[in-house]
């Protein structure tokens, strides 16, 4: 049995290692419930994932995910589950908690976006990597709340997935589609990306307004802010079953250890620069600080 | 009125963060979020003092500053969430 990650680039390690893949048997059942195509389960150890066209992802803690049943016109939808549901199980039953947000990397530390699905998350990391923040992650962020003074992040999957009317806000040019079920096109940060853990230094929900306005939360917004209905938060609680008690003191934790901030923008292409330079500002401003 | 102001610890959670007090009604999970004057209403309630002795006490802090509509309201506001009673 190996020691459990002393720090977070050992997390980063363990992650790696977990999500390794292999080929392995079709399997459609976990703890004895079956799992259709289009489903998942997750118990405290083991994920299980059937894609659509049937084939399957079966995640066990210490094994590795295995793929049962992939063939090569599964390539696209086996990737966007990789990335998303099997990435963001392995971590929950690893100790990581998952927020829905992309970030930033900027002086050392994670500056991260949080909206609802099409609150422009990977929009704004696009815009701000063409000012040259580096990417680092795209919709979901993973938190290592293994050290008591700070809160560790993960960083996430090298490309960012836009939806068409956001390429034409940021004006990139689109890569291959993500999935015709879930129409997405990827494109490749300007910035690059980083690649190790760093510290979270700020979470920013994205708001949208007639200006540009930026404005830090209260502690009580920003603990109401963190209630979240994302997917990934329905696995971390399904692996971490904690009463709203003990959700409360977790998301109290994050707002005393992260300073919150509200971003208000207007999507328009008009002013699409104009909006991802002010918000870089900010950025340096609070990074400097 | 004379009846002592007791909190009902069963019914919240709290938090402080710099200079506020985050409470989390464990029956609806609604969040107050109690800061400047209304935090020393909150920190004063000890379960002895009615609403006199609160008043009375906020006014050694503040002097004549305190409004005792406000609190009068305040407290109003956190007996009928459940959070207090008295």
């Amino acid at each position: 049995m190996s020691a459990p990650p002393s720090g977070p680039r050992d997390t980063l390690d363990l992650l790696r290692s977990e999500t390794q893949v292999r080929e392995g048997p079709l399997v459609t059942e976990l703890e004895g419930v079956t799992v259709n195509p289009g489903e998942q389960r997750i118990t405290a150890d083991e994920f299980l994932l059937v894609g659509r066209s049937g084939f399957s992802c079966h995640y066990r803690k210490g094994h590795g995910v295995e793929l049962g049943g992939v063939r090569p016109e599964h390539a696209g939808e086996l990737a966007l589950y990789l990335v998303g549901s099997v990435h963001a199980a392995v971590a929950c039953i690893n100790g990581l908690m998952p927020i829905h947000a992309s970030a930033v990397a900027a002086q050392g530390k994670v500056v991260a976006f949080t909206a609802p699905s099409g609150g422009g998350k990977s929009t704004v990391v696009t815009g701000l990597g063409d000012l040259g923040l580096p990417l680092y992650c795209d919709d979901t962020l993973l938190l290592d709340l293994g050290a008591a003074d700070c809160i560790h992040t993960m960083p996430g999957h090298k490309r960012v997935k836009l939806w068409p009317e956001a390429l034409a806000l940021t004006g990139r040019e689109q890569l291959e589609l993500v999935s015709p079920e879930y129409p997405k096109y990827y494109v490749t940060p300007t910035a690059g990306d980083v690649d190790e853990p760093l510290p979270l230094g700020a979470l920013v929900f994205l708001a949208e307004g007639p200006e540009p306005a930026w404005r830090r939360l209260s502690a009580g917004e920003g603990i109401a802010a963190l209630a979240d209905d994302h997917y990934t938060r329905e696995m971390f609680d399904r692996v971490n079953p904690h009463s709203r008690a003990e959700r409360f003191a977790l998301h109290a934790r994050i707002a005393a250890q992260v300073p919150m901030f509200e971003f208000v923008r207007p999507k328009t292409v008009e002013r699409f620069r104009e909006t991802c330079a002010f918000l870089a500002e900010r950025i340096a401003a609070i990074s400097a600080a | 009125m004379t009846t002592p102001i007791r909190k009902l610890p069963e019914a919240f959670v709290e938090t402080a963060i710099d200079d506020e007090i985050v409470v989390m009604s464990m029956a609806s999970g609604d969040f107050f979020s109690i800061r400047g004057t209304a935090r020393d209403v909150w920190l004063k309630i000890d379960g002895v003092r009615d609403r006199a002795a609160l008043n009375a006490a906020l006014a050694e802090d503040y002097g004549d500053e305190v409004d005792a509509g406000e609190v009068a309201e305040f407290l109003d506001a956190l007996g009928a969430a459940g959070l207090t009673e008295g």
